[in-house]
């Protein structure tokens, strides 16, 4: 039995739906709120179950994604706090991710750690960010309301508060802005000081609250 | 006696001579008519409920309400959820995630230890869930509390239906809950999934479970 694409789907808005039949999903430590049937949690590891090499990164690099192994067969319900939850399709493309806005993987789908630019720096998120490449479904969180999908084309490139971003996909290329000016040396800043620039081709995921 | 979901957060109750309404102090927001609030000194489940719930310090201050009229009720900006109770059996509820019901459900405090022996008193230790939830009995409507809105998972012989204690909100109908330690060698060394202690139900009927884990 092989299935084509593992299921991924919502019951609400902010509850994530998972059938295994004897496959698995990986999903963040402790989203699990409910399942039936026969299911077993295990931890990914410290690799988040992409090997020793992506282990030794994230080790050294602090962008920590604590995964959890989930297989079996029956339905697995998936939440985090009342966080809204968005599905993302890849097609063999990239995802980057804010590691604490991941809730669900496909388990084909494998993860990794990229140098995210010098916008950790404002953000606290740190300097790099979670990469999800590979065929299949990964869902996503939203604090504070739905999420917002802002396009972006060579045209139209965006700029987005770090503090907002959750995800982007798509071939864009991610820059760092910052209006510093004498203003916010004296205490008179807009609060809006670093942001990050969007060019290229693709869609960039944001939420309603900022971190 | 219909009770009306307004939005996710807030929900309309018609009140009536003989159709009281019992809810969580303080948790009106609005009513139209002739209604009078009065506190509910004594529970329903009279001297020895009262002393029980001491005792279990599940001292969540109740209101009735009375008169004609509707009256509007929410928590804490909370979801709220409409559980009907009837025939499928009773609503097994922690006090403080119950917003309203109607005066005409009995309510009694239900010591876990009883029900599940020392392991239902461990469970409501381990889950950090009081040792003492309250049972909903007879024919009527209560409303719950949630964090970011309930699902409604049917729990049917043959088939368990297995839940996170942080997520868990309430069970309607011949539903048993019993603690299930699915710890291993990996929780020890603090390396563990994150799930090891969780709630088998199993029995007849539906339970509800919270998009979060966080208490109210």
């Amino acid at each position: 039995m092989i299935p084509v694409m593992q299921a991924f789907r919502l019951s609400g808005s902010r509850v994530l739906e998972v059938d295994l039949h004897g496959d698995a999903v990986r999903a963040a430590h402790g989203a699990m709120i409910a399942y039936t049937g026969d299911v077993a949690f295990k931890s990914a590891g410290m690799g988040g179950g992409d090997g020793l090499r992506a282990a030794l990164k994230r080790r050294a690099t602090g962008e920590s994604v604590s995964l959890m192994h989930c297989s079996g067969h029956g339905t697995v319900y998936f939440a985090k706090d009342a966080m809204e939850v968005l599905l993302v399709e890849l097609a063999g493309d990239t995802l980057k991710v804010e590691s604490e806005q991941l809730l669900a993987l496909s388990d084909k789908l494998s993860t990794d750690v990229a140098f995210a630019g010098l916008r950790g720096m404002s953000s606290g998120q740190g300097l790099f960010t979670t990469t999800v490449t590979g065929y299949g479904t990964a869902a996503l969180l939203s604090s504070g309301g739905p999420p917002i999908a802002l396009g972006v084309s060579p045209q139209f490139p965006l700029v987005v508060d770090p503090d907002a971003f959750i995800a982007s996909q798509g071939r864009l290329n991610q820059t760092f802005v910052t209006d510093v000016s004498w203003r916010n040396l004296i205490g008179e800043s807009s609060g809006e000081a670093f942001s990050l620039r969007f060019d290229g081709h693709g869609v960039v995921y944001i939420q309603p609250e900022e971190r | 006696m219909p009770f009306e979901q307004v939005n996710g957060k807030v929900v309309s109750v018609p009140v009536a001579p003989g159709r009281e309404v019992l809810a969580r102090r303080g948790a009106m927001l609005a009513y139209t008519g002739q209604v009078q609030f009065a506190p509910v000194r004594a529970s329903a489940g009279g001297m020895g409920g009262m002393a029980g719930r001491m005792m279990a310090g599940e001292q969540v201050q109740m209101m009735v309400a009375q008169g004609q009229g509707t009256v509007h009720y929410g928590y804490r900006g909370m979801y709220l959820t409409i559980i009907e109770v009837g025939q499928m059996g009773p609503l097994t509820v922690e006090a403080d995630r119950l917003v309203a019901h109607d005066a005409g459900l009995q309510a009694t405090l239900v010591f876990l230890g009883s029900q599940g022996g020392i392991r239902g008193a461990v469970r409501g230790a381990v889950s950090g869930q009081g040792m003492f939830t309250t049972q909903l009995h007879g024919y009527g409507t209560a409303v719950v509390l949630s964090h970011g809105g309930t699902i409604a998972l049917p729990v049917q012989p043959g088939q368990t239906t297995t839940v996170d204690p942080q997520a868990f909100v309430a069970h309607v109908g011949q539903v048993n809950a019993d603690i299930a330690l699915n710890a291993s060698w990996r929780d020890a060394v603090g390396r563990g999934s994150g799930e090891a202690i969780q709630l088998k139900m199993t029995g007849n009927g539906t339970v509800y479970v919270q998009a979060s884990e966080q208490k109210i």
